[in-house]
């Protein structure tokens, strides 16, 4: 060759900062179009286009490569996922799902999460997947970097190590290392800027579909021109390579010396593993996915797009061995030679740009994905241990993770100067897909085998890991000459059934069979055994049901059943996440979590919706830091502050379903629970129970006993059995003489299995008297605490009571609980429902005794209102005219908002309409009130303010007396200002004596007063302000000219948008009097 | 959203597909195509993969069509029953 063009360096440069600057723009415009709510991700093109991501610079150049030196060995790598594609709709569709409800950031999130949310799966997981994922970003830059010096130095002899220089730089800067900075810098900006992983990063995604897009274009490109410009169709270059080269027909075969028919097989069962577990493919194709209806156009467009990317690979191949005379060293970069030396420049620039695009998608991803590994797996569980005490940890979470997008790229650019050329990294493509492999089985197993559990995970994964690097990673470091290659030749410490490549003396295998093989025959088998030989626990259980039930089940069957005993608030929740996430993703996570949940008048949630707060902020939280470190936090925050999770009580969870459990059993548990369930009574249930009891396992006596509290007896609820006289129906003290009191007591199961070894004399004479042979006390167990007893005694067989039986009648005496409990509830509920009807009641009765309609006067207008904080309120105002033109009007306001306070007031209403005509002045009524309510209020705690006022229409006078409410405020037409109203007097029921002073002034017209009870000025906002006097002043002088019924409303409606909530504190009474003339 | 109940026959049909898949792209099968014939000058292995792949394709591209349009029906009868039940 030699004539070959050399592009000016400035164009390379000015080219790629400009495509670099396009995809920015891109990815900036798409996170911009996310927050606006118009997605660009949500399109299955985009969704395909960045499942590419998949053929990286590896098979950008080094496709062609292979297809040059070993042959069709290339082809593999997209069979495997071709083949793979097919069974999406099942199986990523599955990861999909599940990953979407877990709130999963990552692979090893997933593993994590599925199996008993192990923090060191996760950290196992996440170590192997750095080890095995870094050269392979090395190999990425690598690609940059070669290529660079094919379009500076195309002259220079590319044997030696590559030089990585730009022109016009400094020696020491290496355009690896400007690539491998703005990479990371690209994965910062668009991967890390928010710490929620789960979320999708749609800038990111973008990005890599644009650089699919152009990596296919180009490579399209120049095989167009190398197969229809430099040489005249396929048959053509057949036919010349035919000609030219006789002797290299294997290139065109499989079951040959370079690719015989067993790595074909290897290369397509890894491949296929890859495309699913590679960590940027699983961040791809599961995390980012944004709608599972793209999976389905998915399925057949990204095999498309593989088929297109190599249809010209052989043909590229071809024409490169014919034009370099057979000459192998540059095929890895035939791509790029070819147009170079056809004298092509600009076709070289779009495959220099493919191959970037190639590579940059690849190690931005990678460089994400694995920091958010390394965050959540590794330094997570660290910073917990270490219980840092920071007030917000979100900002340091986050800095971590752009500090771990630098660490990655820059490992990966370490390794790429240290072992550049090594004979390791340039076989590390495969030797990453054999470590995404190791993952296979348990991935499986995670989604479609609920008995897998976390220890097999951790050893198969482990045992795996471990296969790899001895029968993978360590030849190839003999290959590269860091090791001594006798341990390939004699084995270590000179066993040969220990040869890396040949262990246990299986010899006839390529290096990346010989390691499928054993590494995945030991992974799968340790990952079935140990699964089978061990158990789950309950927690386990759950979270597996939850992977793999995924499309069956709609809600965590756990969440009816467990309560939180001193549970947080939600306030403390929100601050827990807070903590970790910032403080307002945790507002805006809250507020959704909030939504369709009732909140009682105390602000807290029930039972259950807390429950799932607890789930939902573990959920969150998981979405952030990982599954297993948000378990951990979870778990230390609650221990921390003496919460417990307790079991309310699951039907079947505590029996094992088994072999060992009969399916009578099952049967018999199943009716229980459906009787338990029924609309029957609690008696009904009861007997029935006992009767399903003793003629399924015919017993010849049944009993079920309850706590009676005050005398501290068991008794006799429900009796099944003919033939006994009086025993079992009598009750039963607490002693621990007899077995039943021992039972209850000490909270365990008694059971007798041959009543010839009784050891309790108190129990022995009358069991024996009638005549039976085995028996079991099981206490009736309600959070914790026994409330009674089931007990079943048999006249027949001995040794009835196995363990299994045991705990099936256990399990039955928990629904007996469960049944109690419901009955105590239904009676506390019907008493509360009986309770709110009379309120109810009473709340009717009390605004009938309110004024019902405004007094229609000429002299002055009247508008009243009264708005209870409950359902009845000790608020009261009234009007009376008089008939000789003198009208009345009182406020009063009650102290407390029950009935108490409403019978008061009722009292109050009574006292001055019946009097009323008797007494003729405000002091004078209220003295007689005072002495009334003397001895009332004293004994009832409760204290009456009121203004008393009189009004004589006629000569517009005005008098007035107080006992210690607030004062109204006056507003004086004529001097435009505001005169609170103020006679002394003390409160009804404090002392018997009280002067209540009488004050008298004139009113003139346009004269506005308004009286009001302390509801009002203090009512309160959630910044604990009182609305208070000044503002109520306020609205007075602007609302003077309004009528009375308007400037009431006016206010109520200020003093509700000032508390901002729906309810008042306290009752809230106005009333407003204009003069007209 | 119900959640799209996988068909059984569709599951079926996807497991011998995916055999068969792997069948064709192994040993032996692809032994038959092996060797030094040649047709029209370019190696019967290539040409093999060449038509093949596309094919393989198609036939996913059939599935996924059959999957959406069995998607269609599930929501029109659901959109039935939901006006039925109004």
């Amino acid at each position: 060759m030699g004539s070959m063009t050399v592009i000016s360096a400035e164009i390379i440069i000015i080219v790629s900062l400009c495509y670099f600057a396009l995809i920015f723009f891109v990815a900036y415009y798409a996170d911009r179009r996310r927050k606006a709510g118009n997605s660009l991700l949500s399109n299955p093109h985009i969704y395909t286009l960045s499942i590419a991501i998949y053929c990286t610079s590896w098979t950008f150049y080094g496709s062609v490569g292979k297809a040059a030196t070993s042959g069709l060995d290339y082809l593999p790598i997209y069979l495997g996922p071709t083949l793979i594609a097919f069974g999406w709709w099942f199986l990523l569709r599955k990861m999909v799902r599940v990953s979407k409800e877990q709130n999963i950031t990552s692979l090893a999130d997933f593993l994590a999460s599925r199996y008993d949310r192990s923090a060191i799966l996760g950290a196992i997981v996440t170590l192997f997947a750095v080890i095995g994922i870094t050269p392979y970003i090395a190999l990425q830059l690598k690609a940059i970097a070669q290529t660079l010096d094919i379009l500076f130095l195309p002259l220079k002899n590319l044997q030696g190590p590559t030089s990585g220089l730009i022109p016009y730089l400094p020696g020491q800067v290496d355009s690896a290392l400007l690539v491998t900075l703005l990479l990371g810098l690209f994965g910062i900006l668009f991967g890390a800027r928010h710490l929620d992983s789960s979320e999708r990063h749609e800038g990111l995604v973008v990005a890599v579909a644009l650089e699919s897009l152009v990596k296919l274009v180009a490579f399209i490109a120049v095989g167009i021109f190398v197969t229809y410009g430099l040489f005249n169709g396929f048959i053509d270059l057949f036919q010349q390579f035919y000609e030219r080269f006789p002797d290299r027909r294997y290139l065109f075969a499989v079951g040959t010396a370079e690719v015989p028919y067993t790595k074909w097989f290897t290369l397509i069962v890894i491949s296929m593993a890859a495309i699913m577990f590679l960590p940027r493919q699983f961040h791809i194709m599961v995390t980012e996915n944004s709608n599972e209806e793209h999976i389905k156009k998915a399925m057949w467009r990204f095999p498309a797009y593989m088929f297109m990317i190599n249809l010209f690979v052989l043909p590229i191949a071809m024409g490169g061995l014919l034009l370099n005379n057979g000459d192998t060293s540059q095929a890895d970069y035939f791509v790029l030679t070819l147009p170079l030396g056809a004298n092509q420049p600009w076709l070289a620039l779009l495959v220099f740009i493919g191959g970037l695009s190639a590579a940059a998608g690849m190690v931005m991803v990678s460089s994400v994905t694995l920091a958010t590994m390394i965050l959540n797996h590794l330094v997570m569980p660290v910073i917990l241990k270490l219980k840092l005490r920071a007030q917000n940890l979100s900002g340091i979470l986050i800095n971590i993770k752009r500090l771990g997008i630098i660490g990655v790229v820059l490992l990966g650019y370490f390794y790429f100067i240290v072992i550049g050329d090594s004979y390791a990294l340039a076989n590390i493509g495969l030797i990453s897909f054999m470590a995404a492999a190791q993952f296979a089985p348990t991935m499986i197993g995670a989604i479609y085998w609920k008995r897998a559990n976390k220890y097999a995970a951790i050893w198969s994964i482990s045992l795996g890991f471990v296969i790899w690097v001895y029968t993978l990673l360590i030849p190839s470091f003999v290959r590269s000459g860091w090791i001594d290659s006798r341990l390939l030749d004699e084995g270590p410490f000179g066993i040969a059934q220990l040869k890396p490549l040949e262990l246990f003396g299986l010899s006839g295998f390529d290096m990346y069979t010989h390691s499928l093989f054993w590494s995945l025959i030991l992974n799968l088998g340790v990952y079935c055994m140990v699964s089978i030989l061990t158990r789950q626990s309950e927690a386990e259980k759950t979270r597996a049901t939850m992977f793999v039930d995924v499309f069956a089940i709609q809600e965590q069957p756990d969440e009816h059943l467990t309560r939180i005993s001193k549970a947080p608030t939600i306030v403390e929740f929100i601050d827990l996440m807070s903590k970790f996430i910032g403080d307002k993703p945790a507002q805006t996570a809250i507020s959704v979590f909030l939504a369709d949940k009732e909140i009682d008048h105390r602000g807290s949630l029930n039972d259950q919706d807390i429950f799932s707060l607890k789930t939902f902020t573990e959920r969150t939280l998981a979405g952030h830091v990982g599954a297993g470190s948000a378990r951990i936090i979870l778990e230390n925050y609650l221990a921390a502050r003496g919460s417990e999770m307790e079991n309310i009580f699951d039907i079947f969870g505590s029996v094992t379903i088994d072999g060992a459990i009969r399916r009578e059993h099952l049967s018999v548990l199943y009716d229980v629970s459906q009787l338990v369930s029924s609309g029957e009574s609690f008696q009904t249930k009861l007997d029935r129970i006992l009767e399903l009891l003793a003629q399924q396992f015919k017993f010849d006596l049944c009993v079920i006993r309850f706590l009676e509290p005050k005398t501290r007896t068991l008794l006799v609820k429900s009796l099944v059995g003919e033939s006994f006289n009086h025993f079992g129906k009598s009750e039963r003290n607490l002693s621990t003489e007899t077995y039943i009191g021992q039972a209850f007591l000490s909270n365990v199961t008694m059971v007798v299995n041959d009543c010839d070894e009784l050891e309790k004399p108190a129990s022995s004479a009358i069991i024996q008297a009638e005549g039976i042979t085995c028996f079991a006390h099981l206490p009736i167990v309600l959070e914790g605490e026994p409330v009674g007893m089931l007990s079943a005694f048999s006249r027949s067989n001995k040794g009835l009571f196995t363990t299994e039986f045991i705990a099936l009648l256990e399990n039955i005496a928990g629904q007996i609980g469960i049944a109690w409990r419901n009955e105590q509830q239904i009676g506390r509920l019907l008493l509360v429902r009986e309770q709110e009807r009379e309120m109810q009641i009473a709340k009717e009765i009390q605004m009938a005794l309110l004024p019902a309609s405004l007094p229609a006067l000429e002299e002055i207008q009247i508008a009243g209102l009264c708005v209870p904080a409950h359902q009845v309120g000790g608020d009261y105002y009234d009007f009376i005219i008089r008939e000789d033109g003198r009208c009345d009007v009182v406020i009063a306001d009650v102290s407390g908002h029950s009935i108490g306070s409403a019978l008061i007031m009722a009292e109050t209403r009574t006292f001055i309409h019946s009097r009323v005509h008797g007494i003729e002045n405000p002091a004078a009524m209220l003295q007689a009130l005072n002495d009334y309510f003397l001895k009332d209020l004293d004994r009832s705690d409760l204290f009456v303010t009121m203004f008393y006022l009189q009004y004589n229409l006629e000569h517009r006078q005005l008098i007035y007396s107080n006992a210690g409410h607030n004062r109204p405020l006056l507003w004086r037409h004529q001097l435009k200002q505001i005169e609170p109203l103020d006679a002394e007097g003390l409160i009804f029921g404090v002392h018997k004596e009280v002067n209540f002073e009488e004050k008298s002034t004139r009113l003139e017209p346009g004269d506005v007063l308004l009286l009001y009870t302390d509801g009002i000025i203090e009512a309160e906002n959630s910044h604990q302000h009182l609305f208070g006097q000044e503002r109520l002043e306020k609205m007075l002088s602007e609302g003077v000219a309004s009528t009375p019924q308007e400037l009431i409303d006016q206010i109520l409606t200020q003093v509700r948008l000032f508390t901002g909530y729906r309810h008042f504190n306290d009752d809230v009474t106005l009333l407003a009097m204009k003069i007209l003339k | 959203m119900k959640p799209h109940q996988v068909d059984n026959s569709l599951l079926e049909a996807w497991v011998m597909f995916m055999i068969l898949g792997m069948v064709m792209i192994n040993f032996p099968f692809i032994h038959i195509f092996d060797g030094d014939m040649s047709l029209l000058g370019i190696p019967r292995l290539v040409l093999y993969f060449m038509y093949g792949w596309p094919a393989s394709i198609a036939v996913i591209w059939l599935f996924v069509r059959h999957l959406e349009q069995e998607g269609q029906r599930q929501q029109q009868t659901d959109h039935k029953n939901n006006t039925a039940t109004r």
